[in-house]
């Protein structure tokens, strides 16, 4: 087979996994030209990294909740008042940042597991419930800063979650870059290339189908320059965001329980077959509390990116969110039918969601209009998955 | 059949089975046996009480008397999973597969390998798993190109290979299957058939529950008539098919009655 012959196998058998990278591709090289180059800059990637962060936490919980067939309006206002909890915790109650952090993410948990109580329990449909749940938590959020109106954090630590950059070394080779960004982004690559080559020495060990060769060392090549442009790019401004740090941790740690552990392996086998689950032995209920439950600790975690970021808790944070997630992870990859749809995706869906905005704004095109791009990319996204499960692999 | 060298033991016995959804009695007091390394061929009209009988024996329904046996021991379910633990396997109509995960992900669906144990979370030994899945599938003759194919990649008569294959995993002491060869091909029928002979000579105590008597006659050694929730027909398959399908109509629509006596005493 030839290499072109090849290339193009691949693509076809892959490309629903391929898509969505293609897409921001496509996505960022237009910005940078329409923009002239702005929008690659280090400073408007580092801002859109920033922005992305707050949604693409919720986008790879929600995922979650979509595999198992269900679906959290409540995300969005849950995040906002959870917020503005912590704003209260820090600035009237005086709690140290780290305890008002954990007591928030412990309340996201608990307001999680009451939405999968009321699904689970008594199998109220999670659109109701949820529904239930953006009211009450709407009218918490106005309730905490009612007497205050917006309340401001002034915590240098808890601002900066969301504005701050992890420090660098003190040497004084490349006196422009940011040298421990540029360390990670090595990093990265090194154990990239490694775990890729001993995974492939290990399929082939046991004689399973491998990339050939030749596709395989392009693969390497092509993320590792990608890992090593991206890491280029953010050490030419501050270097790496505290807020990149932690939607980093949160993909890694849930690409890890997802796709490595039994727990993962039940959540979708809850949302290919739920009869065939139970009939296995996988307690649907208690995945449906796992699952919830994640998603209330997520939402807190974007309630307090977002209260950092904003440096503080305003009356009407949270307004929306649970779409912009909805449409990351739809975006990203996951089905409406159940059973599919990766946290990796989620990123890259709220990436791709994120960048439309931050490029368009660049380019000064009226809200207006950005809505009905958006919706448009929405829907192209998900005739994508549809048009792509019946007909590719 | 009876001539067999094998020491005939029962391996399920039920006694006095009794089930009532409100006023309907499905069952009325139905014994079963089944003995070690014997296929047992379930028939019945519609409503006749087989599925019924076998979601009591595989732990989805519990009986409102009467009384189960493995291997001489009573026992008592109150799950599926109780049942699976003492080894009864129930391949069902629908498979029960995920299709969105692949072929080794469904066998061990539920009963994962684990190669480490972080607290709670359990990480999955894939490699294992994949191995187990491949031979497997081989000691069965199953023919599927990978195990790492999704389920929904699958045809009909694979998927319930798959399905057959995942009750014999675990050292399954009885497998239930219910109409195994509905909604399959005449050549998927063929290939489903061959797998149960496979079991059988690997020692596997099997029940079927099947529309098709010509199926029940092909690889049952013995077969049991239902009829409105009452044992009417216990005897092993025997003389030539047409014979052996009058006979089996002739109970399931109540023309003739074995146990008339003993029921209504």
């Amino acid at each position: 087979m030839t290499f072109i012959a090849l290339t193009r196998k691949l693509l076809r058998e892959n490309i629903r996994e391929y898509g969505m990278f293609i897409a921001l591709f496509v996505i960022m090289g237009v910005f940078t030209i329409t923009t002239d180059g702005v929008f690659i800059s280090s400073r408007n990637i580092v801002n859109l990294v920033n922005q992305t962060g707050y949604i693409a936490v919720l986008a790879v919980g929600m995922t979650l909740v979509i595999v198992i067939r269900h679906i959290d309006l409540s995300v969005g206002f849950l995040a906002g008042f959870l917020g503005a909890v912590a704003a209260v915790a820090l600035v009237f109650w005086h709690w140290p940042v780290y305890l008002a952090i954990l007591f928030v993410l412990g309340l996201g948990v608990l307001a999680g597991l009451l939405t999968s109580f009321l699904v689970a329990h008594f199998g109220i449909p999670s659109f109701v419930a949820t529904l239930a749940g953006w009211l009450g938590y709407r009218g918490a959020l106005q309730l905490v800063t009612r007497n205050t109106g917006t309340i401001i954090i002034p915590n240098d630590a808890f601002n900066a979650i969301g504005n701050g950059f992890i420090p660098d070394i003190p040497i004084d080779i490349l006196p422009e870059m940011h040298k421990l960004t540029l360390l990670l982004g090595l990093l990265g690559i090194v154990l990239f290339v490694i775990s890729e080559v001993s995974n492939r020495r290990k399929m082939q060990s046991y004689h399973f189908e491998v990339l050939p060769r030749e596709m395989f060392i392009l693969k390497l090549v092509f993320i590792s320059a990608l890992l090593g442009a991206i890491a280029w790019v953010l050490a030419g401004y501050q270097g790496l965001s505290w807020t990149a740090v932690v939607v980093l941790a949160v993909v890694l740690i849930y690409d890890f329980i997802t796709t490595k552990t039994v727990l993962g392996r039940h959540i979708y086998a809850v949302g290919g077959n739920p009869e065939a689950a139970e009939l296995s032995g996988i307690s649907v209920k208690r995945i449906t509390y796992v699952v919830f439950g994640s998603m209330g600790m997520l939402s807190a975690l974007s309630g307090i990116l977002f209260a950092s970021r904003l440096q503080s808790a305003t009356t009407t944070a949270g307004t929306l969110f649970e779409l912009d997630a909805i449409a990351a992870a739809f975006v990203g990859g996951v089905s409406a039918a159940g059973g599919v749809g990766k946290v990796t995706g989620a990123l890259i869906g709220a990436l791709v969601m994120t960048s439309l905005t931050s490029g368009m704004n660049l380019m000064g095109i009226d809200i207006s209009y950005q809505y009905i791009v958006r919706a448009l990319v929405l829907a192209a996204a998900v005739i994508f998955d549809v048009t792509t499960r019946n007909t590719g692999k | 059949m009876e001539s067999t060298t094998r020491t005939r033991s029962p391996i399920v016995e039920l006694r006095g089975i009794k089930k009532n959804f409100g006023a309907v009695q499905a069952l009325r007091g139905v014994d079963l046996m089944l003995n070690h390394n014997e296929v047992l061929g379930l028939v019945g009209d519609n409503a006749a009480g087989k599925s019924t009988l076998m979601k009591v024996l595989s732990g989805a329904y519990i009986p409102d008397d009467g009384k189960i046996f493995i291997e001489g021991r009573e026992v008592r379910f109150s799950s599926p999973m109780d049942a699976r633990r003492e080894g009864i396997e129930m391949v069902y109509q629908d498979y029960a597969l995920a299709d969105n995960l692949n072929v080794a992900a469904n066998v061990f669906l539920g009963r994962e390998a684990v190669r480490l144990k972080l607290g709670p979370i359990g990480v999955m030994d894939h490699h294992y798993m994949e191995q187990e899945t491949k031979h497997l599938l081989k000691r069965l003759k199953i023919n599927i190109a990978s195990v790492r194919l999704k389920v929904e990649r699958l045809s009909g008569g694979q998927r319930q290979a798959v399905a057959i294959a995942r009750a014999t995993a675990f050292d399954a002491k009885v497998i239930i299957m219910d109409e195994p060869t509905a909604a399959l091909s005449v050549a998927a029928i063929e290939k489903v058939l061959d797998l149960i002979r496979t079991l059988k000579a690997g020692g596997a105590s099997i029940i079927i529950i099947s529309h098709r008597l010509e199926d029940i006659y092909h690889v049952g050694d013995r077969m049991i008539v239902l009829r409105h929730g009452r044992k009417v027909h216990d005897s092993p398959i025997e003389g030539d098919i047409h014979e052996f399908r009058e006979r089996a109509v002739a109970y399931m629509v109540g023309a003739r009655d074995d146990f008339r006596e003993e029921t209504l005493a």
